[in-house]
């Protein structure tokens, strides 16, 4: 199962994590990259998996969008949230850095769309790909991790559901535009 | 693990599938088993590069093998644990080089720089693809191939209680069974089919094992394996139907059909009542079935389902990934255009109305152009010359007395969920296309 840890662990705040590691990494040629994003990509494409989606956005294969939607009998039922992912030349095996391009209400996430779980930083896997990371995001918006939160305030009100829900309803009005 | 582990009182822990599972039975005998492209590819798949394995390296603990490329890379920029399970890889030492499975690789692919160059190709017109559209496309397009190319086949040679080893079998018992009525040429017909299917089934082994390498990279390339693979599907069948009278070719018609994907189902037919005894046993043709309300041209219509269900299987080849729904139609003329006078009306006596059985992805266009076809062959040369163009417009009569006339691109599902839903056969209605 995997755990969320704070960001700071990893050294570097939020996205800056994978950067970090990426000069320290054996950079395999954008070649094998690009190849294998194509791979994900045509699989992702065939295995037409409900609730979460993701293509290239615009010509660059190693910038992605993905959508998730929020997974059923949570307070997100109904959402559906973008992000944002950047494949580093040394993918897969170092993280992409992911981030929610819709503003997101979440313990675990910022407000600036930075996402706090550990298999994006220290327990990231060359096996993990597009597919099991979007699959993961979804199932930490039902399971937030309360210890170690970006956002107090979510993780505070996060026992109360239904005064979270409403919390979360007032939340998106205001966010509407984003 | 050996004996000297300082840890031997390790406990393992099996999920209840491995608990319960028992061994494959060894095939001793000459049985081929066809494994579908996917799943092959799936097992020789490195799990880090997504490509086929180069250089296996197998963990020593928890048996997961990687390229050595890879999994080196893996091991020294990330968490020293096997990257599939997470198990502890204190270094290299704890992976294996595995040359039997290297050796495995190039029995089943025996040009690497072959397959290598077909991806690099397939990848670089991947990558001119400019627009996201033409990309979308493109895949949309493998997807579809490749769900052409799934059929996954058990296929009996020789053997086996009198399963006809393969044309030979299938012939002689062809010689032996009494030809149709009203046919004279059938047994012609069917040896040449015969011919087909052998050939067609050695064609269709290659092409599964060689379409990994196709599949889904080159739609030109796997174009050339679906096709192969339908024109055997189609093949087998109706050469089966034709003379099923005979054993043999039942007996293989099961084989396939145990294993063969959900559209290429056969369904028993009822043979009409007033049929002749010497007249061969009617199995329907594979995609479509039809039983015409005429039983005197039954055996007539035997010898042709070749051309029908190669029609069908058209128009199921660019059917989506496979539904097994199956829908069933009544075909009538359409009751104002098609009055008992026309001349096509006239000439197909009973035969105008028609049952037909199909997939249910088969779109109203493809069963448009199946009617052309089954009537023309149905006529033969008493089809007036007048009558040659044969281009339907279809209606659909979600009530009595009306009919809705339907847009080629729907597929009969669509028309099925959207006009039709109550559970019998959905009546459908032809005429000429006005032009």
């Amino acid at each position: 199962m995997a755990q969320n840890i704070s960001p700071e662990q990893s050294g570097g705040a939020g996205g800056g994590g994978t950067k970090h590691s990426d000069d320290s990494m054996p950079v395999k040629d954008n070649h094998a990259v690009s190849k294998r994003l194509h791979k994900e990509l045509m699989n992702l494409m065939m295995a037409n998996e409900k609730g979460i989606s993701a293509f290239p956005d615009g010509e660059n294969i190693f910038k992605w969008v993905g959508t998730i939607a929020g997974p059923r009998n949570t307070v997100y039922s109904g959402q559906t949230y973008r992000l944002s992912l950047d494949f580093p030349n040394s993918y897969p095996y170092a993280a992409p850095v992911v981030k929610f391009l819709t503003s997101c209400f979440h313990p675990n996430v910022d407000l600036q769309g930075a996402i706090c779980l550990d298999i994006l930083k220290d327990k990231w896997s060359a096996l993990y790909d597009v597919r099991t990371i979007l699959l993961s995001i979804q199932s930490l918006l039902g399971e937030p991790n309360n210890e170690s939160p970006l956002n107090a305030q979510a993780a505070m009100m996060w026992n109360d559901q239904k005064e979270y829900k409403k919390y979360l309803d007032a939340f998106y009005e205001k966010h509407k535009d984003t | 693990m050996t004996s000297l582990d300082p840890a031997p009182n390790k406990t393992w822990e099996l999920s209840l599938y491995e608990l319960q599972r028992k061994p494959q039975e060894v095939i001793t005998d000459s049985t081929e088993i066809a494994v579908s492209p996917r799943s092959l590819h799936s097992e020789l798949m490195c799990p880090i590069c997504l490509d086929m394995l180069k250089k296996t390296m197998t963990t020593k603990e928890c048996l997961h093998r990687f390229c050595s490329d890879c999994i080196v890379t893996a091991l020294r920029s990330g968490n020293k644990e096997c990257p599939t399970c997470r198990k502890k890889l204190v270094s290299k030492r704890s992976l294996r080089a595995d040359p039997n499975f290297d050796l495995l690789i190039s029995k089943i692919y025996p040009s690497r720089e072959e397959y290598e160059a077909i991806q690099e190709k397939v990848m670089a017109k991947f990558n001119q693809t400019q627009s996201q559209q033409a990309l979308v496309n493109s895949i949309n397009e493998g997807i579809k191939l490749q769900s052409q190319n799934r059929p996954q086949r058990f296929r009996t040679k020789g053997g086996g209680g009198g399963g006809g080893g393969g044309g030979n079998g299938n012939g002689a018992a062809n010689v032996a069974a009494p030809p149709a009525p009203g046919a004279p040429t059938a047994v012609g017909r069917n040896a040449s089919n015969q011919l087909h299917v052998h050939d067609t089934a050695s064609n269709d082994s290659n092409s599964n094992t060689n379409s990994i390498d196709r599949e889904n990279r080159d739609p030109g390339h796997s174009g050339t394996s679906a096709a192969s693979a339908i024109t055997s599907a189609s093949n087998a069948a109706p050469s089966s139907s034709a003379n099923s009278g005979a054993s043999t070719s039942a007996t293989r018609m099961q084989v396939d059909d145990a294993s063969n994907p959900p559209s290429m189902r056969s369904t028993p037919s009822p043979v009409p009542s007033n049929s002749s005894s010497s007249k061969p046993k009617r199995a329907m043709s594979v995609l479509t079935s039809e039983r015409s309300e005429e039983s005197e041209s039954d055996s007539q219509m035997d010898c042709r389902t070749e051309g029908d269900s190669n029609i069908d299987t058209e128009g199921e080849g660019s059917g989506e990934l496979g539904t097994n729904d199956e829908i069933e139609l009544v075909f009538k003329p359409h009751p104002t255009e098609m009055s008992a006078d026309n001349q096509l009306i006239r000439a197909l006596k009973e035969n105008c109305v028609r049952y037909i059985k199909t997939t249910a992805n088969a779109t109203v266009d493809h069963l448009s152009k199946y009617l052309a076809m089954r009537l023309t062959l149905d006529l033969g040369a008493d089809l007036p010359e007048a009558c040659r163009v044969l281009n339907f417009c279809i209606y659909v009569a979600p009530q009595p007395q009306q009919l809705v006339i339907l847009n080629g691109n729907q597929t009969l599902h669509q028309v099925n969920d959207k006009f039709w839903k109550v559970n019998k056969p959905m009546e459908m209605y032809y005429s000429w296309k006005k032009t």
